[in-house]
């Protein structure tokens, strides 16, 4: 007898045991709904109707250059310490190098990425460590004796050109500082993975990132550039030595999706509204009209934008018919123009705000097939002194900690008028796992907000009925969203003969920030949906109130900051298009809106007993606290991810980006 | 003391230790001599690396900060020197210098000057010196 035939009983059920044996415990396990690139321990806890991770993707340390000269010394290990829970200590510093605050969150993130300026990585390092060549350069020295001067000078330097230069301290054309950012890059890595639980836990998940800070002549175009998982660039891709977004992208494709290694990435554009309408382009860098291969490798990378930060909200153009778009908006639509620029100008220029690029997606898709700005919505904080998620109005400390003209001190006033906290986004995944969270942000399934952690579900079909809304099991009522039509982030196609109604419809639900103990939270007021169609090439926009209610029913008491009248702790409606047009692309997005809350300049001011009706007694370092024109209250509020509407004959191309991804209806 | 002499030595104290307010933005409070410092160390940086964007900018404010600070110590030690000339040279020595050696001592010992371009927010006159 053979050994072959003898064994060949066996053979299926050693060849399992093998399997089992070899392959790491997550292969053997029930299939997971996403590519799992990584060896970790699976989660004990996998919900398949998803649930929302609430975090924060733009985070700057002592790394970036910028956050360094502005007196920051936190790096990235404080930052992921800070963002599970820890107290950490930042700026201003004691003669004796001992922090004279501490900072700590009131409630811990799921995920964050430090996503440190690419720029001026060595070039900081550099003028921090002795031993390295450059330590004695001009810059370094004031940089380290006058660390604000520095920071002005070296950002204005490196920031004011279309083709920037290396500073004259990195020899070898600039060999020497691209050596020292290796160190800080490393470090950045060896922080992400300290920190990332690949327990069964699955408590916290953060992500090797950096910020590619594009800024040709002032204009702000900045992506941050996640990666799926630990295998990455050598080295980020930075401004300096790559000056166009276009070379960016190729360098991601380049050296890490065609790496063949595993490398996966992302990247997310931010600041649109101070990007002097350069962060979303049509044409080439020739002038040449994009065509549907640089669309495709736009819509490829970019899957995601950064709607509010510290730096302002991009959502839509103050001044229309919708007035929820005055909101925390800075009037200079460059970022130069916020330090050189006393009088802001009245024109603002095209495509500075989300809405009016999720528009122009639509019109180029018409145009050349493919829709390059299919992207979906989550905020951030963008700190710059290693504080993720830090977003709560009552506490804010300013951008940097410290206003411009107070960077050491501990300033009254924390920073411009004009700036404010920053927002979170919230990914709808199965797990708290790198690669379940990296597969929401590709699908668009997530959402911003400013600040709360409100939770917002929103889909979109054709059978959806008001009875989805009296399901009384959350799992029921999400189930039902996926089985009959797409989450945020999806695409409808055209609606299929036996449909319920020939118009699509809509489900939200959206839960209040129910807040903590020492964590002040609002109610809702309302449920919007924003849509944004072409007729005959042409953009339009419409916004309806969906569920809620408009203002008026409730209001805030300055004086303590308690929230006055009705408010809901949820919201949920199924809601028709009334002026569906079959032919026409469009997309929908939900706006979910708090009741108005104290802006943080109101708990500032309150702090310190300012009293408006006695200017006399009013400190000078606070006088903004009776500037008419700083609004003392807000509307937090959430943006989701859009879903597209395409219909037959255009926009099968996005349409099938989306269904790879799970994501497209019939 | 003569007068000329008088005049100088408050000159000189007061453009090291009398402080005087930054207009604009960055609320500085320190005396003439640091003003210059800052203007040489932006004026070295951009000897190196050039004036693109707002440098000149910075530079014109830091300058014309030294030169107004300076004027103003100026014009209080001519003032001075005006108001101590009536004095005996041997009473003006010592009022001036008492007047010198009170005010060094004050910002020595006291954190008297907002220093937003250092590493510390406020700080004495060895601090804003060295």
């Amino acid at each position: 007898m053979k050994w072959g035939t003898r064994l060949a009983p066996l053979a299926v059920p050693l060849a399992a045991a093998w399997a089992a044996l070899a392959a790491p415990p997550l292969l053997a396990e029930s299939p997971l709904p996403f590519p799992r690139t990584e060896t970790r321990e699976p989660c004990a806890r996998r919900d398949p109707l998803r649930r929302p991770f609430f975090g924060d993707l733009h985070v700057h340390t002592a790394l970036s250059f910028d956050a360094f000269g502005q007196g920051t010394l936190a790096r990235p290990d404080d930052a992921y310490r800070y963002a599970q829970g820890e107290a950490i200590g930042i700026q201003p510093y004691g003669r004796d190098g001992r922090p004279l605050r501490h900072i700590q969150i009131r409630r811990p993130l799921d995920f964050a990425a430090v996503t440190d300026h690419s720029e001026l990585l060595g070039e900081t390092q550099i003028c921090q460590l002795e031993a390295l060549e450059g330590y004695d350069s001009t810059v370094c020295r004031v940089m380290r004796r006058f660390p604000k001067l520095g920071y002005m000078l070296v950002n204005g330097l490196m920031y004011s050109d279309e083709t920037p230069e290396r500073l004259s301290f990195c020899i070898d054309r600039g060999a020497s500082c691209r050596d020292a950012a290796r160190g800080p890059w490393q470090e950045i890595q060896e922080a992400a993975e300290a920190h990332y639980d690949r327990s069964a836990d699955c408590r916290f998940t953060t992500f090797v990132g950096y910020e590619w800070s594009g800024m040709p002549g002032g204009d702000n175009i900045h992506r941050n550039v996640l990666f799926r998982n630990a295998i990455v660039q050598g080295a980020p891709t930075n401004y300096i030595d790559t000056p166009t977004q276009e070379g960016l992208w190729q360098a991601l494709e380049a050296e890490c999706l065609a790496a063949g290694n595993g490398c996966d990435a992302l990247a997310i554009p931010h600041n649109s509204n101070v990007s002097g309408g350069r962060l979303f382009t049509t044409t080439r860098p020739d002038g040449a009209p994009i065509t549907a291969e640089d669309a495709r490798t736009r819509a490829r990378l970019e899957r995601l934008v950064e709607v509010t930060q510290h730096k302002g909200d991009s959502e839509c153009r103050p001044g229309g018919p919708d007035e929820l778009c005055d909101y925390e908006k800075l009037r200079y639509p460059r970022m130069m123009d916020m330090v050189t620029v006393r009088t802001p100008p009245q024109d603002l220029p095209p495509r500075i705000y989300v809405r009016e690029v999720l528009s122009e997606g639509l019109v180029q898709e018409q145009r050349i097939g493919v829709n390059p700005f299919r992207f979906g919505l989550i905020g951030a904080s963008d700190t710059h002194f290693a504080a993720p998620g830090m977003v709560d109005e009552d506490t804010f400390v300013g951008h940097a900690a410290g206003t411009v003209d107070a960077r050491f001190g501990v300033p009254a006033y924390p920073d411009r008028p004009d700036f404010n906290p920053g927002g979170l986004g919230v990914l709808w995944a199965e797990e708290n796992s790198r690669d379940a969270l990296f597969e929401a942000m590709r699908r668009g399934e997530a959402y911003g907000t400013s600040g709360p952690r409100m939770t917002v579900r929103f889909f979109g079909g054709w059978d959806y009925t008001p009875q989805w809304c009296q399901e009384p099991d959350a799992a029921q009522r999400a189930a039902q969203g996926y089985a009959q039509g797409v989450p945020m982030g999806g695409t409808l196609l055209d609606p299929p003969a036996d449909a319920a109604t020939r118009a699509p419809r809509f489900a939200l639900w959206a839960q209040r920030d129910l807040g903590g103990a020492d964590t002040p939270s609002t109610p809702l007021q309302r449920i919007q949906i924003v849509k944004g169609w072409l007729v005959a090439g042409e953009p339009h926009e419409q916004v309806y109130d969906v569920a809620g209610e408009r203002d008026g029913a409730a209001d805030v008491d300055l004086a303590t900051c308690t929230p006055r009248g009705r408010g809901f702790d949820s919201l949920c409606s199924v809601w028709t298009d009334p002026e569906f047009d079959p032919t026409a692309p469009a997309f929908y997005y939900a706006r979910v809106v708090e009741n108005p809350s104290c802006r943080w300049n109101t708990w500032v001011c309150n702090a310190r007993g300012v009293d408006c009706a006695r200017p006399d007694s009013v400190p000078d370092d606070l006088r903004r606290c009776c500037d008419p024109e700083v609004p003392k209250t807000i509307q937090e509020r959430a943006w989701t991810s859009p879903i597209w509407y395409a219909p037959r004959g255009g926009g099968r191309d996005a349409a099938q980006l989306g269904a790879s991804e799970g994501g497209a209806v019939r | 003391m003569s007068v000329r002499a008088s005049r100088w030595l408050l000159f000189l104290v007061l453009a090291l230790a009398m402080p005087v307010p930054m207009w604009g933005p960055f609320g500085a409070f320190v005396p003439a001599v640091r003003y210059a410092i800052l203007f040489a160390a932006g004026l070295a940086v951009a000897w190196a690396e050039g004036t693109a964007g707002p440098v000149p900018g910075i530079l014109l404010l830091f300058g014309a900060h030294a030169l107004v600070a300076a004027g103003l110590a100026g014009l209080v030690a001519w003032g001075g020197g005006r108001a101590l000339a009536p004095l005996a040279p041997r009473t003006r020595g010592f009022v001036v210098g008492g007047a010198c050696a009170a005010l060094l001592l004050l910002a020595l010992l006291v954190d008297l000057y907002r220093t937003p371009f250092g590493r510390a927010p406020a700080n004495n006159l060895l601090g804003i010196l060295s």
